[in-house]
C-alpha cells in the first residue's frame, strides 16, 4: 500500500445475524481504490453494494477482515472517533437525497461545520462556495419542499463536499432522479472528480451513469468480482 | 455547544401544532402549580408584616369556643417584654343577612389598644378619637368598606348569635390594613357588648393579643402566660400569630398533603404526556438522525439535541404558564374569600415553575432520544417513518 491508496479492503466479510435468519452480504472483498480515482460500483439488488460503501465509511464495522481509508485502519478508530473521521474525511451522498426538512439549502449544508471549530461567519462562507460549486447559489434560502429532486441532490453533494473530504462516496445518487437531473448530477460528481482531484465512490443500477466513472467494479451474492470480470447477468 | 441551539430549536418547527399543543399542555399544568404554589404558600409561607413577627394570641387551652376572664390581662401585661395587651372577642353574628357575601370578621376589642397591638393598620388621629369617645362605634377596615359601600356615620345592625344581643353600630373610623385580610375587619367596644350580655356571660373574653417588644421574647413570653395559668381553673394556649392562623387552615384538613398531592399528579400526568409527544417526533425522525451521525455527529451531540429541543419547548410552556399565573392571581382579587387584594404570586414561583419546566424537558425526552441516538446509523437510513 503506497501514499496514493484511498481504500483498501482486505477480505471483508459482513454477515447479518438475527435469531433464525443469517445473511452474508458481503465476502472475500479485496478492494483497492486509487486516490482521484472514480469507481462505480455495480450489480444486482442485495448483492452487497450498500454494504461495502457503508463499510468503507465506517458507518457499519465488518464482520472480518480489514478496512484502510486514507491510511487509516478503520477498527481501530473508538465510535466517536470514527464520527470526527468521517466528519473530516468523507462526503455521503444518499439515493433519497435525506436533506432536514427544517432547515434552508444553505443551513443543511453548513450542518457538517458545526462539528468543526470554524466560526458562524466561516461556516456561512464555506456553505455558499460549496452551494456556488453545485450551481446552486440563488437557492440558498430555499427549504427542502421548495426544490426539484436535482436541486436538493444539488444541494446534498453540497454538504458532502463542505469540510472538503478526499473521499465521496455516493450510493445510487441517481436512482430517485428523471435522466435529465441525474446526468446534471453525474457531470458535478465526475468534475469533482477530475478537478479537486477527489476520489470518488459510486454506487448504481444504471449503465449510463457508471460510463461517467473510470472503472467499474460488479458485485453478485455478496461477492466482489475480480477486476476486470465481465457483468454478471 | 451554542451552536446546535438554533438547530435544536428549528426542530421544535418541524410539527407546528403538535409542538403548540406541548406548550400549552406544559403551560397549563405549570399554570395549575403555581396557583396551587401561591395558595399553599398564602397557608404557609406569607411573609408576615415585622408586626406580625412580634404578636401572640392568647386562647382557651381547651378550645377557641371556650373564654378567658378579662382579668388575665392585668396579669400578662406584667410579663417582662410584653410591650401591650388586649383582648379580642370574635362576635359572629349577621349583617343584613347570613349569605356568605355579608360575613366579615367582627370583633369586640378594647378601643383604646387595638391600634398600638395592630400598629400596621393606618387609621387617622381625629377618627381614632371618633372611635374611641363613642360606646357604640364601629372602626372598620378600607376593603371592608369598599365591599358594601359602608361610609362615616352610617349605622349597622349587626344580630347576635354566638352572643344573645344586636347590636346597632354607628362607624366612625376607616382604617388602612397592610393585608387584605386585616382590612376586611370590624372591630367596636368590649364594653358595649357586655352592657347587653346577661350577668354570668359578662368578665370574659375571647383571646388575647400581645405586642411583644423583640421577636426573640416571644417564645418565652408564650411560656410564661401560659405556665401562669397552669394551675387556674380556665388553662391558657399562648402562639405566635402566625401559628395561630395556621391553626385555623389546619381545621381544613391536611390541606399541605392535599396540595401537594394534587401538585405531583400534575407534574407527573404532564411528564406521561410530554414523553410520548416526543416518542413520538423522535420515531418519525430516525432516519435524519442516521443521516446526522452520517455527516459525523456522536451518539451524545444527537443525544444531547434531542433534549435541548424538548426542554426548548417546555421552558417555553413555563414561561407561559407562569405568566398566566400571575394574571390569574391578579383576576382572582376581590373574588375570593381572605384574598381581597388578590392571589399573591410568589417570588419562588418563576423559579420552581422553570425548574420544574426543564425537569418534565429533560425528563420526558431522555428516554426517546437514548433509544434514538442509539439506533446503528445502517438501521437508522433503512428506516421508514
Ligand atoms: N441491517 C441488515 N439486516 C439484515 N440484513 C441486511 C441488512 N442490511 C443488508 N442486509 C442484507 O444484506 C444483503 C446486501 O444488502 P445491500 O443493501 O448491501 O444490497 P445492495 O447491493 O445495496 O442492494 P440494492 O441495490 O437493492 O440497494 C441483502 O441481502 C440484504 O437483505
Ligand atoms: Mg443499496
Amino acid at each position: 500500500m503506497d501514499n496514493h491508496t484511498v481504500i483498501e479492503t482486505i477480505d471483508l466479510r459482513k454477515e447479518y445475524k438475527r435469531d433464525e435468519f443469517h445473511v452474508i452480504a458481503l465476502q472475500k472483498a479485496n478492494l483497492l481504490i486509487q486516490q482521484s480515482e472514480f469507481v462505480a460500483l455495480m450489480g444486482p439488488s442485495g448483492s452487497g453494494k450498500s454494504t461495502l460503501l457503508y463499510l468503507i465509511a465506517a458507518i457499519d464495522r465488518p464482520s472480518q477482515g480489514r478496512v484502510r481509508v486514507l491510511g487509516q485502519d478503520l477498527q481501530e478508530l473508538s465510535d466517536k472517533a470514527i464520527a470526527q473521521w468521517r466528519n473530516e474525511n468523507i462526503g455521503f451522498v444518499f439515493q433519497t437525497f435525506n436533506l432536514i426538512p427544517v432547515l434552508t439549502a444553505r443551513e443543511n449544508v453548513e450542518l457538517p461545520l458545526l462539528l468543526t471549530g470554524l466560526s458562524k461567519k466561516q461556516r456561512i462562507e464555506h456553505a455558499q462556495t460549496a452551494l456556488k460549486l453545485v450551481g446552486l447559489e440563488d437557492r440558498m434560502s430555499h427549504y427542502p419542499r421548495q426544490l426539484s429532486g436535482g436541486q436538493e441532490q444539488r444541494v446534498a453533494i453540497a454538504r458532502a463536499i463542505v469540510t472538503d473530504p478526499a473521499l465521496i462516496l455516493a450510493d445510487e445518487p441517481t436512482g430517485d432522479l428523471d435522466a435529465h437531473s441525474a446526468h446534471e448530477i453525474l457531470t458535478i460528481l465526475a468534475r469533482l472528480n477530475k478537478e479537486q482531484n477527489k476520489t470518488v465512490v459510486m454506487v448504481t443500477h444504471d449503465p449510463h451513469a457508471a460510463r461517467f466513472a473510470g472503472k467499474i467494479r460488479y458485485l453478485e451474492k455478496g461477492e466482489l468480482l475480480p477486476e476486470g470480470s465481465s457483468p454478471p447477468i | 455547544m451554542w451552536k446546535y441551539i438554533p438547530f435544536a430549536f428549528k426542530n421544535t418547527l418541524r410539527n407546528k401544532r403538535r409542538t403548540l399543543l406541548t406548550i400549552a399542555s406544559v403551560a397549563v399544568s405549570i399554570l395549575l402549580l403555581a396557583v396551587l404554589i401561591a395558595v399553599y404558600h398564602a397557608f404557609y409561607f406569607r411573609e408576615g408584616s415585622p408586626q406580625e413577627a412580634l404578636r401572640l394570641v392568647v386562647r382557651n387551652r381547651v378550645s377557641l369556643a371556650f373564654a378567658l376572664p378579662e382579668h388575665y390581662e392585668q396579669r400578662i401585661r406584667q410579663l417582662c417584654g410584653v410591650r401591650e395587651v388586649g383582648s379580642l372577642s370574635w362576635f359572629g353574628g349577621v349583617y343584613i343577612d347570613s349569605r356568605p357575601e355579608h360575613f366579615f370578621p367582627r370583633f369586640a376589642t378594647d378601643p383604646e389598644k387595638i391600634f398600638l397591638i395592630y400598629p400596621e393598620m393606618k387609621i387617622s388621629a381625629e377618627q381614632l378619637k371618633a372611635f374611641q369617645s363613642e360606646r357604640t362605634s364601629a372602626a372598620i377596615g378600607k376593603s371592608l368598606a369598599q365591599k358594601h359601600n359602608l361610609r362615616l356615620g352610617q349605622r349597622i345592625v349587626l344580630k347576635g348569635d354566638i352572643y344573645p344581643t344586636d347590636l346597632e353600630l354607628t362607624i366612625r373610623a376607616i382604617f388602612e390594613g397592610t393585608q387584605g385580610s386585616s382590612d376586611n375587619v370590624l372591630y367596636f367596644h368590649r364594653k358595649y357588648l357586655q352592657e347587653g350580655l346577661p350577668q354570668r356571660r359578662q368578665g370574659y373574653v375571647g383571646t388575647f393579643g400581645i405586642l411583644a417588644d423583640a421577636p426573640e421574647s416571644v417564645p418565652r413570653i408564650a411560656r410564661e402566660v401560659d405556665d401562669m395559668f397552669r394551675n387556674a381553673d380556665r388553662q391558657t394556649k399562648t402562639d405566635s400569630e402566625r401559628a395561630f392562623q395556621l391553626s385555623f387552615v389546619a381545621m381544613l384538613g391536611n390541606v399541605k398533603l392535599f396540595l401537594l398531592s394534587i401538585c405531583s399528579a400534575v407534574v407527573f400526568t404532564i411528564l406521561l404526556v410530554s414523553t410520548n409527544t416526543m416518542a413520538m417526533s423522535v420515531r418519525e425522525r430516525i432516519k435524519e438522525i442516521g443521516v446526522l451521525k452520517t455527516l459525523g455527529f456522536t451518539t451524545g451531540k444527537v443525544l444531547a439535541m434531542i433534549i435541548a429541543e424538548s426542554v426548548i419547548v417546555a421552558m417555553i410552556g413555563g414561561v407561559v404558564g407562569c405568566s398566566l399565573a400571575y394574571l390569574v392571581g391578579m383576576g382572582l382579587g376581590g373574588r375570593v374569600p381572605m384574598m381581597s387584594s388578590g392571589l399573591l404570586i410568589p417570588s419562588v414561583v418563576p423559579t420552581i415553575s422553570l425548574a420544574v419546566a426543564f425537569v418534565i424537558g429533560v425528563v420526558s425526552s431522555v428516554f426517546p432520544a437514548f433509544h434514538a441516538s442509539h439506533v446503528p446509523i445502517t438501521d437508522a437510513l433503512r428506516h421508514v417513518g
